[in-house]
């Protein structure tokens, strides 16, 4: 990739306190990823893939280390992450393993609270929100509340959530776990089609192999270290 | 979007049961407030309507509801030859059992100076006032009559003549308003062993007939007080010294009556009422900041995640701060409704008076905000990272 990184991440460390012990969750990770890229990262359970993700998306400080997005220094040892809240919404997307859709608004109206989080007025949010849904060919299910939706279904709605805003960083952990090979395979292939249109950049954690193929490249993480492998490298 | 109001009609069923929870809780402490208030109201009824500038009573006594009064039978005579006094009237009143269509019933005979006071002074709800110096009366609906029921009271028959609503002592039973001397001749009653014992420790003749009105049995005065309305312009100091300078009379004001009643004869009960109802709202108050605290807790998920999607403080502590005032104030609403549609069947009278259903409103108000904030300040603490927990 050519330009300056969208996203860049250096030497961050992630270390918790346990008894006498010192977790590394993550061990001096550093990262650059660019506008349309779709990224993949991988590796065993605690080898670090949720803590980067964390970091990456303002959720977490590094305890040692910092984060740039857009060339901005956001994240640091001690950065108030709270008050990012406004920067988060209009940078990261998210999607997680669960939809975490709220149960009693609509696909719609789900999509829409983005928005007018982000002071969209409510019918402009609306419209919009149809819009998104009926990109991801959810026209068919904008009044319907999360319980009247299947799995795939609601992580798409999910999806069309991170996308409201229009963020050039989208990240997910784990958005195929909890469905199946074949709607797994639609939601990557769906990231893989954003990463293009949206020219946005978009790091999915993953454990499904299968979808590898779909990805620019992979970083794979092993006792919280980055391990490059794959096409391009970490 | 409102989401408090998209989440309440979610959950409907939930939003109304805990809004009719509340509701019975505040129903509760309306009820504990206006019983207070429908007990000093009851209380203070007679003495507030008569129209008595002065009450004067037995010598050395503060008669007749703070402690018993029994006065001459003429002392009405004496008050009314007082510089100053315009009009008298004698008083009594003394609690009765009686019999009516073979149930037993309470009635707290009332007695009114007739021709002098008809009973001018309180409404009707049917019929008319007393028309007549015997074996009339007018009851109160709570007693139980119909208009036109005859009733045996001593040894007459009288007839209800009017009807009143609302008209009770400071026990709650029902006040039937019959002439002084109807009221004297019922409060004499005595059974005929009765007078020939009494005889008999007098050493008087067996002849002498015992309904004359000069009974042989010794007995005291049945008048009470005398009600003394004075002149415009009267010095009520000098009237109050002229009689006290008797001897045998004691003279109160209406405002004295008044603070008798209320804060001597009254005042564990009043006390009692208050006690109990401040613990109603304390209850209602923890239980209410309880159902708010714990709706918040609750919705810790969605309020992450709307931290991650970027939402500000404010419309977190919006969404809360509205939720609960809803719930309040259709608890408040409810609990209106449910008040005016119990109470009225309860034996006792309970009072809502504005002022005080404004006052829980207002401490209402002030609960649903202290326990939001319960809730507010626990859901600032929610980090944005808890949608993944």
């Amino acid at each position: 990739m050519n330009g300056a990184p969208l996203l860049s991440v250096r030497g961050a460390s992630r270390h918790y306190q346990s008894g006498d012990t010192i977790v590394r969750a993550l061990d001096d990770a550093s990262l650059d990823a660019h506008a349309g890229e779709l990224i993949g990262i991988t590796g065993p359970s605690g080898s670090g893939k949720s803590t980067l993700l964390l970091i990456c998306g303002l959720l977490e400080p590094p305890t040692f280390g910092e984060v740039r997005i857009r060339g901005q220094l956001v994240s640091y040892p001690d950065a108030d992450l709270d008050g990012l809240r406004g920067f988060r919404r209009d940078n990261i997307g998210f999607v997680f393993q669960k939809a975490n859709l709220i149960p009693f608004l609509t696909a719609a109206e789900n999509v829409a609270v983005a928005l007018e989080i982000a002071n969209i007025a409510p019918p402009e949010a609306h419209g919009y929100a149809v819009e998104l849904l009926q990109a991801l060919d959810l026209g068919h299910r904008i009044d319907n509340r999360p319980s009247r939706l299947s799995g795939g279904e609601q992580q798409r709605v999910a999806i069309a959530r991170a996308l409201a805003n229009d963020p050039p960083l989208i990240l997910a952990d784990e958005p195929t776990a909890a469905l199946d090979s074949v709607r797994g395979r639609q939601v990557m292939e769906l990231f893989r089609r954003i990463a293009i249109e949206r020219a946005a950049c978009v790091m999915v954690v993953t454990h499904d192999p299968r979808s590898l193929d779909l990805f620019d490249r992979v970083i794979e993480l092993e006792d919280g270290r980055i391990v490059p492998i794959g096409k391009g490298g970490g | 979007m409102n989401l408090a109001i998209k989440d309440i009609r979610f959950s409907l069923a939930r939003f109304a049961l805990t809004a009719l929870g509340i509701g019975f809780l505040l129903m509760g402490a309306i009820g504990a407030i206006g019983l207070y208030r429908g007990i000093v109201a009851d209380a203070l009824l007679v003495i507030d309507r008569i129209g008595a500038d002065l009450w004067v009573v037995q010598g050395e006594r503060v008669g007749p509801f703070a402690e018993g009064s029994s006065i001459s039978a003429t002392m009405d005579r004496r008050v009314e030859g007082v510089p100053g006094v315009a009009e008298v009237r004698r008083f009594v009143q003394f609690s009765q059992q009686f019999a009516y269509a073979g149930k037993p019933r309470r009635a707290t005979i009332t007695g009114l100076d007739y021709p002098k006071d008809r009973g001018g002074w309180f409404a009707l709800t049917a019929g008319r006032h007393l028309d007549a110096a015997h074996f009339e009366a007018v009851a109160d609906v709570s007693i139980g009559l119909p208009l036109g029921a005859k009733v045996r009271l001593a040894k007459d028959d009288y007839t209800i003549v009017g009807l009143t609503r609302g008209l009770v002592d400071s026990a709650g039973d029902g006040l039937m308003f019959v002439s002084i001397n109807d009221a004297m001749a019922i409060a004499s009653r005595r059974p005929s062993e009765q007078v020939l014992l009494a005889r008999e420790a007098n050493g008087t003749a067996a002849s002498q007939p015992a309904d004359t009105g000069q009974s042989s049995v010794s007995q005291d005065s049945k008048i009470a007080a005398v009600l003394v309305s004075l002149q415009p312009g009267a010095d009520v100091a000098q009237v109050k010294a002229a009689v006290m300078h008797w001897g045998d009379a004691n003279v109160i004001s209406r405002a004295e009556q008044r603070d008798l009643l209320l804060n001597q004869r009254l005042w564990r009960l009043r006390i009692q009422i208050l006690a109990f109802a401040s613990v109603l709202l304390l209850v209602t108050a923890i239980v209410i900041s309880l159902i708010l605290y714990t709706m918040t807790m609750e919705k810790l998920h969605q309020i992450a995640l709307m931290k991650l999607l970027g939402a500000a403080n404010a419309r977190i502590v919006s969404m809360i701060l509205q939720q609960a005032a809803l719930i309040g104030l259709f608890g408040f609403v409810l609990a209106l409704l449910l008040s005016n549609t119990v109470f009225p069947w309860f034996p006792r009278r309970i009072v809502m008076l504005p002022r005080d259903l404004a006052l829980l409103f207002a401490i209402l108000c002030g609960i649903c905000v202290v326990a939001s904030w319960f809730g507010i300040s626990r859901a600032l603490k929610v980090r944005a990272q808890e949608v993944l927990s």
